[in-house]
Protein backbone atom coordinates (compact mmCIF):
# COMPACT_ATOMS: atom_id res chain seq x y z
CA UNK A 1 0.00 0.00 0.00
CA UNK A 2 1.62 3.39 -0.69
CA UNK A 3 1.79 6.21 0.83
CA UNK A 4 -1.11 8.12 -1.00
CA UNK A 5 -3.53 5.19 -0.64
CA UNK A 6 -2.91 4.98 3.52
CA UNK A 7 -3.76 8.91 3.70
CA UNK A 8 -6.87 8.19 1.63
CA UNK A 9 -8.08 5.32 3.37
CA UNK A 10 -6.98 6.96 6.72
CA UNK A 11 -8.91 10.25 6.10
CA UNK A 12 -11.88 8.01 4.93
CA UNK A 13 -11.70 6.50 8.04
CA UNK A 14 -11.76 9.32 9.92
CA UNK A 15 -14.62 11.23 7.85
CA UNK A 16 -16.72 8.02 8.73
CA UNK A 17 -16.35 8.10 12.04
CA UNK A 18 -16.28 11.25 12.51
CA UNK A 19 -19.82 11.51 10.18
CA UNK A 20 -20.80 8.50 12.46
CA UNK A 21 -20.55 10.69 15.84
CA UNK A 22 -21.75 13.96 14.30
CA UNK A 23 -24.79 11.83 12.41
CA UNK A 24 -26.63 11.10 15.96
CA UNK A 25 -26.41 14.74 17.47
CA UNK A 26 -28.49 14.74 14.14
CA UNK A 27 -29.79 17.93 12.48
CA UNK A 28 -29.23 19.66 9.27
CA UNK A 29 -26.16 21.28 9.85
CA UNK A 30 -24.57 17.57 9.99
CA UNK A 31 -25.87 16.47 7.17
CA UNK A 32 -24.44 19.27 4.98
CA UNK A 33 -21.36 18.26 6.52
CA UNK A 34 -21.76 14.83 5.23
CA UNK A 35 -22.40 15.77 1.99
CA UNK A 36 -19.32 17.91 1.90
CA UNK A 37 -17.11 14.99 3.32
CA UNK A 38 -18.58 12.55 0.54
CA UNK A 39 -17.94 14.85 -2.48
CA UNK A 40 -14.39 15.62 -1.04
CA UNK A 41 -13.80 11.85 -0.98
CA UNK A 42 -15.28 11.39 -4.09
CA UNK A 43 -13.12 14.07 -5.58
CA UNK A 44 -10.05 12.29 -4.01
CA UNK A 45 -10.29 9.01 -5.55
CA UNK A 46 -11.27 10.44 -8.85
CA UNK A 47 -7.90 12.09 -8.43
CA UNK A 48 -6.51 8.84 -7.45
CA UNK A 49 -8.15 7.05 -10.26
CA UNK A 50 -6.19 9.62 -12.72
CA UNK A 51 -2.79 8.92 -10.92
CA UNK A 52 -3.76 5.39 -11.30
CA UNK A 53 -4.21 5.89 -14.74
CA UNK A 54 -0.76 7.39 -14.96
CA UNK A 55 0.98 5.22 -12.80
CA UNK A 56 -0.34 2.47 -15.41
CA UNK A 57 2.11 2.99 -18.13
CA UNK A 58 1.56 -0.21 -19.65
CA UNK A 59 -1.95 -0.02 -20.32
CA UNK A 60 -3.22 -3.06 -18.17
CA UNK A 61 -5.88 -1.76 -15.91
CA UNK A 62 -7.93 -0.01 -18.40
CA UNK A 63 -11.59 -1.38 -17.60
CA UNK A 64 -10.40 -1.74 -14.16
CA UNK A 65 -10.38 1.68 -14.13
CA UNK A 66 -13.60 2.77 -16.24
CA UNK A 67 -15.48 0.47 -13.59
CA UNK A 68 -13.98 2.39 -10.83
CA UNK A 69 -15.06 5.87 -12.32
CA UNK A 70 -18.37 4.60 -13.14
CA UNK A 71 -18.48 3.55 -9.89
CA UNK A 72 -17.05 7.40 -8.92
CA UNK A 73 -20.06 8.40 -10.58
CA UNK A 74 -22.33 6.29 -8.85
CA UNK A 75 -21.44 7.31 -6.03
CA UNK A 76 -21.52 10.88 -6.79
CA UNK A 77 -25.16 10.51 -8.08
CA UNK A 78 -26.22 8.81 -5.00
CA UNK A 79 -24.52 11.78 -2.90
CA UNK A 80 -27.17 14.34 -5.04
CA UNK A 81 -29.43 11.75 -3.91
CA UNK A 82 -28.48 12.25 -0.16
CA UNK A 83 -28.19 8.63 -0.46
CA UNK A 84 -24.87 8.33 1.97
CA UNK A 85 -24.89 5.00 2.96
CA UNK A 86 -24.66 3.57 -0.36
CA UNK A 87 -22.25 6.49 -1.03
CA UNK A 88 -19.90 5.07 1.36
CA UNK A 89 -20.75 2.00 0.59
CA UNK A 90 -19.71 2.63 -3.32
CA UNK A 91 -16.67 4.74 -2.02
CA UNK A 92 -15.69 1.74 0.10
CA UNK A 93 -15.56 -0.95 -2.82
CA UNK A 94 -13.96 1.94 -4.78
CA UNK A 95 -11.09 1.85 -2.26
CA UNK A 96 -10.88 -1.79 -2.61
CA UNK A 97 -10.84 -1.25 -6.70
CA UNK A 98 -8.25 0.95 -6.08
CA UNK A 99 -5.85 -1.14 -4.21
CA UNK A 100 -6.68 -4.21 -7.05
CA UNK A 101 -5.69 -1.65 -9.77
CA UNK A 102 -2.59 -0.74 -7.78
CA UNK A 103 -1.80 -4.78 -7.66
CA UNK A 104 -2.49 -5.32 -11.04
CA UNK A 105 0.00 -2.14 -12.21
CA UNK A 106 2.32 -3.76 -10.22
CA UNK A 107 1.31 -7.42 -11.51
CA UNK A 108 1.80 -5.93 -14.98
CA UNK A 109 5.12 -4.70 -14.54
CA UNK A 110 6.31 -8.13 -12.88
CA UNK A 111 4.69 -9.96 -15.95
CA UNK A 112 6.74 -7.43 -18.18
CA UNK A 113 9.55 -7.84 -16.53
CA UNK A 114 9.25 -11.52 -16.34
CA UNK A 115 8.96 -11.28 -19.83
CA UNK A 116 11.65 -9.52 -20.43
CA UNK A 117 13.98 -11.55 -18.33
CA UNK A 118 12.55 -14.42 -20.54
CA UNK A 119 13.39 -12.92 -23.46
CA UNK A 120 17.06 -12.28 -22.44
CA UNK A 121 17.21 -15.53 -20.91
CA UNK A 122 15.81 -17.46 -24.36
CA UNK A 123 18.40 -14.66 -26.32
CA UNK A 124 21.36 -15.98 -23.91
CA UNK A 125 20.47 -19.73 -24.39
CA UNK A 126 20.30 -19.20 -28.11
CA UNK A 127 23.63 -17.40 -27.67
CA UNK A 128 25.27 -19.96 -26.13
CA UNK A 129 24.02 -22.68 -28.58
CA UNK A 130 25.46 -20.81 -31.36
CA UNK A 131 28.41 -20.24 -29.54
CA UNK A 132 28.58 -24.27 -28.69
CA UNK A 133 28.00 -24.73 -32.16
CA UNK A 134 30.55 -22.27 -33.35
CA UNK A 135 33.02 -23.95 -30.16
CA UNK A 136 32.14 -27.44 -32.22
CA UNK A 137 33.15 -26.64 -35.77
CA UNK A 138 35.77 -24.38 -35.11
CA UNK A 139 37.56 -27.65 -32.99
CA UNK A 140 36.08 -29.88 -35.79
CA UNK A 141 38.27 -27.37 -38.03
CA UNK A 142 41.28 -27.27 -36.02
CA UNK A 143 41.35 -31.46 -35.42
CA UNK A 144 40.76 -31.05 -39.64
CA UNK A 145 44.20 -28.78 -39.54
CA UNK A 146 45.69 -30.95 -37.31
CA UNK A 147 45.15 -33.61 -39.62
CA UNK A 148 46.69 -31.92 -42.74
CA UNK A 149 49.60 -30.71 -41.17
CA UNK A 150 50.82 -34.54 -40.05
CA UNK B 1 -70.27 -13.52 -16.91
CA UNK B 2 -69.17 -13.50 -13.32
CA UNK B 3 -68.16 -17.09 -13.35
CA UNK B 4 -66.46 -16.47 -16.41
CA UNK B 5 -64.42 -13.35 -15.33
CA UNK B 6 -63.55 -14.97 -12.15
CA UNK B 7 -62.19 -18.35 -14.43
CA UNK B 8 -60.57 -16.09 -16.21
CA UNK B 9 -58.68 -14.10 -13.29
CA UNK B 10 -57.70 -17.40 -11.00
CA UNK B 11 -55.45 -18.86 -13.57
CA UNK B 12 -53.80 -15.49 -13.76
CA UNK B 13 -53.17 -14.61 -9.80
CA UNK B 14 -51.73 -18.38 -9.14
CA UNK B 15 -49.03 -17.52 -12.57
CA UNK B 16 -48.65 -14.08 -10.67
CA UNK B 17 -48.52 -15.82 -7.17
CA UNK B 18 -45.86 -18.88 -8.61
CA UNK B 19 -43.97 -16.23 -10.07
CA UNK B 20 -42.85 -13.81 -7.10
CA UNK B 21 -42.30 -17.38 -5.42
CA UNK B 22 -39.72 -18.31 -7.74
CA UNK B 23 -35.93 -17.83 -7.66
CA UNK B 24 -34.69 -14.59 -9.80
CA UNK B 25 -32.14 -15.00 -12.54
CA UNK B 26 -28.54 -15.53 -11.05
CA UNK B 27 -27.10 -11.45 -10.81
CA UNK B 28 -24.40 -11.70 -13.32
CA UNK B 29 -21.64 -10.04 -10.77
CA UNK B 30 -22.38 -13.14 -8.71
CA UNK B 31 -21.90 -15.72 -11.63
CA UNK B 32 -19.08 -13.47 -12.47
CA UNK B 33 -17.80 -13.85 -8.98
CA UNK B 34 -18.05 -17.85 -9.68
CA UNK B 35 -16.18 -17.93 -12.54
CA UNK B 36 -13.56 -16.01 -10.94
CA UNK B 37 -13.12 -19.05 -7.90
CA UNK B 38 -12.64 -21.60 -10.62
CA UNK B 39 -9.33 -19.95 -11.09
CA UNK B 40 -6.27 -22.26 -10.57
CA UNK B 41 -4.69 -19.80 -8.55
CA UNK B 42 -7.55 -19.86 -5.96
CA UNK B 43 -5.33 -22.10 -3.90
CA UNK B 44 -2.73 -19.67 -4.08
CA UNK B 45 -4.43 -16.51 -3.38
CA UNK B 46 -5.78 -18.10 -0.22
CA UNK B 47 -2.52 -18.86 1.52
CA UNK B 48 -1.07 -15.36 0.44
CA UNK B 49 -4.33 -13.38 1.01
CA UNK B 50 -6.60 -15.93 4.16
CA UNK B 51 -8.15 -12.67 4.78
CA UNK B 52 -8.87 -11.07 1.78
CA UNK B 53 -9.92 -14.99 0.03
CA UNK B 54 -12.07 -15.25 3.60
CA UNK B 55 -14.19 -12.22 3.18
CA UNK B 56 -14.46 -12.68 -0.08
CA UNK B 57 -16.37 -16.34 0.26
CA UNK B 58 -18.09 -14.88 3.59
CA UNK B 59 -19.74 -11.84 0.87
CA UNK B 60 -20.26 -14.73 -1.52
CA UNK B 61 -22.39 -16.39 0.71
CA UNK B 62 -24.31 -13.76 1.46
CA UNK B 63 -24.82 -12.52 -1.85
CA UNK B 64 -25.86 -15.93 -2.60
CA UNK B 65 -28.61 -15.85 0.30
CA UNK B 66 -29.78 -12.18 -0.90
CA UNK B 67 -30.23 -13.73 -4.32
CA UNK B 68 -32.21 -16.43 -2.77
CA UNK B 69 -34.05 -13.95 -1.07
CA UNK B 70 -34.86 -12.13 -3.81
CA UNK B 71 -32.40 -9.22 -2.67
CA UNK B 72 -30.64 -8.80 -5.80
CA UNK B 73 -29.72 -5.00 -5.57
CA UNK B 74 -27.45 -6.34 -2.21
CA UNK B 75 -26.70 -9.28 -4.09
CA UNK B 76 -25.21 -7.71 -6.48
CA UNK B 77 -23.28 -5.15 -4.50
CA UNK B 78 -21.96 -8.06 -2.00
CA UNK B 79 -20.69 -10.00 -5.21
CA UNK B 80 -19.15 -6.78 -6.67
CA UNK B 81 -17.32 -6.26 -3.12
CA UNK B 82 -16.20 -10.13 -2.98
CA UNK B 83 -15.33 -9.77 -7.05
CA UNK B 84 -13.15 -7.16 -6.01
CA UNK B 85 -11.46 -8.84 -3.21
CA UNK B 86 -10.93 -12.07 -4.30
CA UNK B 87 -9.77 -10.58 -7.49
CA UNK B 88 -7.45 -8.90 -5.30
CA UNK B 89 -5.66 -11.97 -4.06
CA UNK B 90 -5.58 -13.50 -6.98
CA UNK B 91 -3.63 -10.60 -8.23
CA UNK B 92 -1.42 -11.01 -5.14
CA UNK B 93 -1.21 -14.35 -5.53
CA UNK B 94 -0.12 -13.87 -9.48
CA UNK B 95 2.63 -11.75 -8.24
CA UNK B 96 4.30 -13.67 -5.68
CA UNK B 97 4.51 -16.22 -8.91
CA UNK B 98 5.91 -13.84 -10.94
CA UNK B 99 8.19 -12.46 -8.60
CA UNK B 100 9.31 -16.21 -7.54
CA UNK B 101 9.75 -17.01 -11.82
CA UNK B 102 11.62 -13.91 -12.33
CA UNK B 103 13.90 -15.30 -9.34
CA UNK B 104 13.89 -18.47 -10.77
CA UNK B 105 14.69 -16.63 -14.03
CA UNK B 106 17.27 -14.45 -12.66
CA UNK B 107 19.33 -17.67 -11.26
CA UNK B 108 18.78 -19.28 -14.27
CA UNK B 109 20.19 -16.37 -16.30
CA UNK B 110 23.17 -16.08 -13.83
CA UNK B 111 23.95 -19.45 -14.64
CA UNK B 112 23.23 -19.63 -18.52
CA UNK B 113 25.68 -16.46 -18.15
CA UNK B 114 27.70 -18.42 -16.38
CA UNK B 115 28.02 -21.25 -19.07
CA UNK B 116 27.99 -18.47 -21.73
CA UNK B 117 30.96 -17.28 -20.29
CA UNK B 118 32.73 -20.44 -20.18
CA UNK B 119 31.73 -21.77 -23.65
CA UNK B 120 32.64 -18.37 -24.81
CA UNK B 121 36.01 -18.60 -23.16
CA UNK B 122 36.78 -22.03 -24.82
CA UNK B 123 35.85 -20.72 -28.11
CA UNK B 124 37.59 -17.62 -27.72
CA UNK B 125 40.74 -19.97 -26.85
CA UNK B 126 39.67 -22.88 -29.38
CA UNK B 127 39.63 -19.77 -32.35
CA UNK B 128 42.91 -18.47 -31.55
CA UNK B 129 44.77 -22.34 -31.36
CA UNK B 130 42.67 -22.57 -35.13
CA UNK B 131 43.89 -18.93 -35.99
CA UNK B 132 47.61 -19.80 -34.92
CA UNK B 133 47.32 -23.06 -36.60
CA UNK B 134 45.75 -21.58 -39.73
CA UNK B 135 48.41 -19.06 -39.68
CA UNK B 136 51.13 -22.14 -38.80
CA UNK B 137 49.48 -24.05 -42.37
CA UNK B 138 49.69 -20.95 -44.08
CA UNK B 139 53.32 -19.82 -43.25
CA UNK B 140 54.18 -23.91 -43.69
CA UNK B 141 52.43 -23.88 -47.39
CA UNK B 142 54.42 -20.72 -48.02
CA UNK B 143 57.49 -21.73 -47.29
CA UNK B 144 57.00 -24.93 -48.53
CA UNK B 145 56.13 -23.46 -52.28
CA UNK B 146 58.86 -20.87 -51.88
CA UNK B 147 61.41 -24.44 -50.95
CA UNK B 148 59.83 -25.92 -54.39
CA UNK B 149 60.33 -22.50 -56.21
CA UNK B 150 64.27 -22.02 -54.86
CA UNK B 151 64.47 -25.71 -55.60
CA UNK B 152 63.17 -25.74 -59.28
CA UNK B 153 64.60 -22.29 -59.89
CA UNK B 154 68.32 -24.09 -59.06
CA UNK B 155 67.82 -27.02 -60.45
CA UNK B 156 67.22 -24.98 -63.72
CA UNK B 157 70.07 -23.36 -63.10
CA UNK B 158 72.24 -26.44 -62.54
CA UNK B 159 70.74 -27.27 -65.47
CA UNK B 160 71.81 -24.11 -67.76
CA UNK B 161 74.99 -24.21 -65.76
CA UNK B 162 75.45 -28.20 -66.79
CA UNK B 163 74.41 -27.52 -70.47
CA UNK B 164 76.85 -24.25 -69.98
CA UNK B 165 79.72 -26.62 -68.89
CA UNK B 166 78.74 -29.43 -71.73
CA UNK B 167 79.00 -26.78 -74.05
CA UNK B 168 82.29 -24.62 -72.81
CA UNK B 169 83.80 -28.78 -72.81
CA UNK B 170 82.57 -29.49 -75.89
CA UNK B 171 84.14 -25.24 -77.30
CA UNK B 172 86.73 -26.05 -75.66
CA UNK B 173 87.50 -29.81 -77.02
CA UNK B 174 86.90 -27.94 -80.31
CA UNK B 175 89.32 -25.71 -79.53
CA UNK B 176 91.65 -27.94 -78.73
CA UNK B 177 91.28 -30.01 -81.90
CA UNK B 178 91.25 -26.38 -83.69
CA UNK B 179 94.71 -25.69 -82.25
CA UNK B 180 96.07 -29.25 -82.45
CA UNK B 181 94.70 -28.34 -86.78
CA UNK B 182 96.95 -24.87 -86.27
CA UNK B 183 100.13 -26.79 -84.98
CA UNK B 184 99.92 -29.29 -88.28
CA UNK B 185 98.85 -26.33 -90.39
CA UNK B 186 96.10 -27.47 -91.20
CA UNK B 187 94.78 -23.88 -92.54
CA UNK B 188 97.38 -24.44 -95.45
CA UNK B 189 97.23 -28.68 -96.04
CA UNK B 190 93.02 -29.07 -95.44
CA UNK B 191 92.31 -25.46 -95.77
CA UNK B 192 88.31 -26.61 -96.31
CA UNK B 193 87.50 -28.32 -93.54
CA UNK B 194 89.69 -26.01 -91.16
CA UNK B 195 87.60 -23.49 -92.10
CA UNK B 196 84.55 -25.17 -91.60
CA UNK B 197 86.19 -26.26 -88.04
CA UNK B 198 86.68 -22.16 -87.44
CA UNK B 199 83.48 -20.92 -88.68
CA UNK B 200 82.00 -23.78 -86.69
CA UNK B 201 83.58 -22.88 -83.61
CA UNK B 202 82.45 -18.93 -83.87
CA UNK B 203 79.27 -19.90 -84.45
CA UNK B 204 79.78 -22.15 -81.39
CA UNK B 205 80.86 -19.29 -79.13
CA UNK B 206 78.02 -17.25 -80.78
CA UNK B 207 75.28 -19.74 -79.77
CA UNK B 208 76.63 -19.68 -76.07
CA UNK B 209 76.76 -16.51 -75.60
CA UNK B 210 73.04 -16.31 -76.24
CA UNK B 211 72.15 -19.27 -74.11
CA UNK B 212 71.51 -21.70 -77.13
CA UNK B 213 73.58 -24.51 -75.21
CA UNK B 214 71.97 -26.88 -77.73
CA UNK B 215 72.86 -24.96 -80.77
CA UNK B 216 76.49 -24.17 -78.79
CA UNK B 217 76.95 -27.92 -78.22
CA UNK B 218 76.20 -28.81 -82.45
CA UNK B 219 77.99 -26.29 -83.41
CA UNK B 220 81.08 -27.78 -81.36
CA UNK B 221 80.69 -31.01 -81.87
CA UNK B 222 80.86 -30.11 -85.78
CA UNK B 223 83.79 -27.70 -85.10
CA UNK B 224 85.55 -30.47 -83.17
CA UNK B 225 84.54 -33.20 -86.15
CA UNK B 226 86.24 -30.67 -88.85
CA UNK B 227 89.12 -29.92 -86.93
CA UNK B 228 89.98 -33.41 -86.69
CA UNK B 229 89.28 -34.17 -89.76
CA UNK B 230 91.63 -31.52 -90.95
CA UNK B 231 94.07 -33.00 -88.26
CA UNK B 232 93.81 -36.32 -90.31
CA UNK B 233 94.35 -34.97 -93.60
CA UNK B 234 96.97 -32.23 -92.77
CA UNK B 235 99.43 -33.97 -90.53
CA UNK B 236 100.99 -36.52 -92.32
CA UNK B 237 101.42 -33.41 -95.21
CA UNK B 238 102.88 -31.31 -92.15
CA UNK B 239 104.93 -33.77 -90.65
CA UNK B 240 106.42 -34.72 -93.75
CA UNK B 241 106.95 -31.26 -94.71
CA UNK B 242 108.51 -30.62 -91.09
CA UNK B 243 110.50 -33.15 -91.44
CA UNK B 244 111.97 -32.71 -94.62
CA UNK B 245 112.34 -28.47 -93.37
CA UNK B 246 114.36 -30.36 -90.09
CA UNK B 247 116.23 -32.73 -92.50
CA UNK B 248 117.23 -29.98 -94.20
CA UNK B 249 118.23 -27.84 -91.51
CA UNK B 250 120.25 -30.88 -90.41
CA UNK B 251 122.20 -31.10 -93.46
CA UNK B 252 122.77 -27.49 -93.59
CA UNK B 253 124.29 -27.46 -90.44
CA UNK B 254 126.03 -30.71 -90.56
CA UNK B 255 127.49 -29.07 -94.40
CA UNK B 256 128.60 -26.01 -91.91
CA UNK B 257 130.04 -27.65 -89.27
CA UNK B 258 131.63 -30.12 -91.71
CA UNK B 259 132.94 -27.24 -93.96
CA UNK B 260 134.36 -25.43 -91.05
CA UNK B 261 136.70 -28.84 -89.81
CA UNK B 262 140.27 -27.69 -91.28
CA UNK B 263 142.58 -29.84 -93.79
CA UNK B 264 138.72 -31.51 -95.13
CA UNK B 265 136.67 -30.68 -98.26
CA UNK B 266 133.00 -30.86 -98.59
CA UNK B 267 130.61 -31.40 -101.41
CA UNK B 268 127.19 -32.27 -101.83
CA UNK B 269 126.41 -34.91 -103.90
CA UNK B 270 122.77 -36.11 -105.22
CA UNK B 271 122.24 -39.41 -106.87
CA UNK B 272 119.03 -40.58 -108.14
CA UNK B 273 116.77 -39.77 -105.06
CA UNK B 274 119.33 -40.04 -103.02
CA UNK B 275 121.28 -36.95 -101.41
CA UNK B 276 124.64 -36.90 -99.48
CA UNK B 277 127.47 -34.88 -97.60
CA UNK B 278 131.34 -36.01 -98.62
CA UNK B 279 133.77 -35.02 -96.43
CA UNK B 280 136.84 -35.60 -98.33
CA UNK B 281 139.96 -36.02 -96.01
CA UNK B 282 142.93 -35.80 -98.97
CA UNK B 283 146.26 -36.66 -98.42
CA UNK B 284 145.74 -39.18 -95.44
CA UNK B 285 148.00 -41.87 -96.05
CA UNK B 286 151.24 -42.46 -97.59
CA UNK B 287 151.58 -44.36 -100.84
CA UNK B 288 150.14 -47.66 -101.32
CA UNK B 289 149.62 -47.19 -96.78
CA UNK B 290 146.76 -48.17 -94.95
CA UNK B 291 147.81 -46.21 -91.86
CA UNK B 292 147.46 -42.68 -91.25
CA UNK B 293 150.29 -40.42 -91.46
CA UNK B 294 151.34 -38.42 -88.89
CA UNK B 295 149.79 -35.53 -88.03
CA UNK B 296 146.23 -36.02 -88.97
CA UNK B 297 144.65 -36.73 -84.95
CA UNK B 298 143.22 -33.43 -84.84
CA UNK B 299 141.36 -34.29 -88.13
CA UNK B 300 140.17 -37.52 -87.83
CA UNK B 301 139.16 -36.46 -84.00
CA UNK B 302 137.01 -33.45 -85.31
CA UNK B 303 135.66 -35.59 -87.42
CA UNK B 304 134.41 -38.16 -84.55
CA UNK B 305 132.93 -35.07 -82.71
CA UNK B 306 131.17 -34.14 -86.14
CA UNK B 307 129.72 -37.98 -86.75
CA UNK B 308 128.70 -37.81 -82.54
CA UNK B 309 127.05 -34.59 -83.21
CA UNK B 310 125.21 -36.17 -86.07
CA UNK B 311 123.97 -39.42 -84.63
CA UNK B 312 121.50 -39.94 -86.88
CA UNK B 313 122.94 -39.75 -90.42
CA UNK B 314 124.31 -43.41 -91.57
CA UNK B 315 127.59 -42.81 -92.61
CA UNK B 316 129.76 -44.50 -95.21
CA UNK B 317 133.87 -44.65 -94.39
CA UNK B 318 134.80 -45.14 -98.06
CA UNK B 319 138.67 -45.57 -98.31
CA UNK B 320 140.24 -44.49 -101.52
CA UNK B 321 143.52 -44.88 -103.45
CA UNK B 322 145.84 -43.07 -106.41
CA UNK B 323 145.74 -45.16 -109.63
CA UNK B 324 149.24 -46.59 -109.53
CA UNK B 325 149.43 -50.21 -109.31
CA UNK B 326 146.68 -53.25 -109.23
CA UNK B 327 143.47 -52.87 -108.86
CA UNK B 328 142.98 -55.35 -106.65
CA UNK B 329 145.75 -54.51 -104.36
CA UNK B 330 144.56 -51.10 -104.60
CA UNK B 331 141.20 -51.92 -103.71
CA UNK B 332 142.90 -54.18 -100.85
CA UNK B 333 144.49 -50.66 -100.01
CA UNK B 334 141.71 -48.54 -100.04
CA UNK B 335 139.45 -51.37 -98.05
CA UNK B 336 142.07 -51.23 -95.16
CA UNK B 337 142.50 -47.76 -95.10
CA UNK B 338 138.73 -47.52 -94.32
CA UNK B 339 138.74 -50.52 -92.07
CA UNK B 340 141.34 -48.38 -90.60
CA UNK B 341 139.34 -44.98 -90.20
CA UNK B 342 136.45 -47.03 -89.23
CA UNK B 343 138.88 -48.07 -86.10
CA UNK B 344 139.83 -44.65 -85.50
CA UNK B 345 136.58 -43.21 -85.74
CA UNK B 346 135.08 -45.99 -83.38
CA UNK B 347 138.10 -45.88 -81.26
CA UNK B 348 136.75 -41.63 -80.16
CA UNK B 349 133.47 -42.63 -79.41
CA UNK B 350 131.52 -43.01 -82.47
CA UNK B 351 129.07 -45.80 -82.64
CA UNK B 352 130.58 -48.08 -84.67
CA UNK B 353 127.68 -49.43 -86.27
CA UNK B 354 126.71 -46.59 -87.70
CA UNK B 355 129.60 -46.48 -89.73
CA UNK B 356 130.00 -48.87 -92.99
CA UNK B 357 133.67 -49.20 -94.22
CA UNK B 358 134.36 -50.17 -98.24
CA UNK B 359 137.41 -49.12 -100.31
CA UNK B 360 136.61 -48.13 -104.39
CA UNK B 361 140.42 -48.52 -105.11
CA UNK B 362 140.86 -46.01 -107.73
CA UNK B 363 138.04 -45.32 -109.15
CA UNK B 364 136.51 -41.82 -108.43
CA UNK B 365 139.29 -39.41 -108.32
CA UNK B 366 139.03 -36.96 -106.35
CA UNK B 367 141.30 -34.79 -108.71
CA UNK B 368 143.43 -35.56 -111.61
CA UNK B 369 146.21 -38.86 -110.75
CA UNK B 370 148.37 -37.11 -113.56
CA UNK B 371 150.45 -35.19 -110.83
CA UNK B 372 152.59 -36.71 -107.73
CA UNK B 373 149.87 -33.95 -105.73
CA UNK B 374 147.15 -35.43 -107.41
CA UNK B 375 147.93 -38.42 -106.28
CA UNK B 376 148.37 -37.79 -103.01
CA UNK B 377 145.40 -36.09 -102.68
CA UNK B 378 143.42 -38.93 -104.11
CA UNK B 379 145.08 -41.71 -101.36
CA UNK B 380 142.15 -40.51 -99.00
CA UNK B 381 139.31 -41.59 -97.07
CA UNK B 382 136.18 -39.67 -97.72
CA UNK B 383 133.44 -39.84 -94.92
CA UNK B 384 129.86 -39.96 -96.45
CA UNK B 385 126.95 -38.86 -94.62
CA UNK B 386 123.77 -40.06 -96.21
CA UNK B 387 120.93 -37.99 -95.75
CA UNK B 388 117.15 -39.21 -95.49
Amino acid sequence: MTARTRGTTLVLCAAISFMGGVGSVGGGRALAGEEDDLQRQIDTQRSGAADLERLDELKATGDEIALLRSWLDEAWNLRAKHEYDQVREVLDRSLKQADLIRAKITTSKLRAQAAKREAALAELRAKITKTRKALADTTAKKKALEGSTQ
Amino acid sequence: MRAAIAGLLVPLLLGAGLAACATPPKPRELEAYDNLRRSSNLQEAGKKSPDLVAGAEKLSEKSHEEWQSNDLEDSRRDALMAQVKLKTALTLAEQDQLKAKIQAMSQDQAQAEEQYADVAKDLASEQEKLTLLQKYVTEKQRLSKEMTSAQQKAEAEQQRLSQELVSQQKIAAAQLSLRTAETVEASKYAKTEFSAASDMLAKADADLKQNDYAGAQASAEMAKKNADRAVEIAKPLYEQAEEANQNKARDDALARDASAITGVSVKLERRGELQRLVVVVPELFEKRKPDISPGHDSVITALADLLKKYPTYPVQVIGYTDNRGKASELLAVSAARAQVVYSALAARGVEARRLNPSGLGGEEPYVDNKTSSGRAKNNRVEIVFLYH
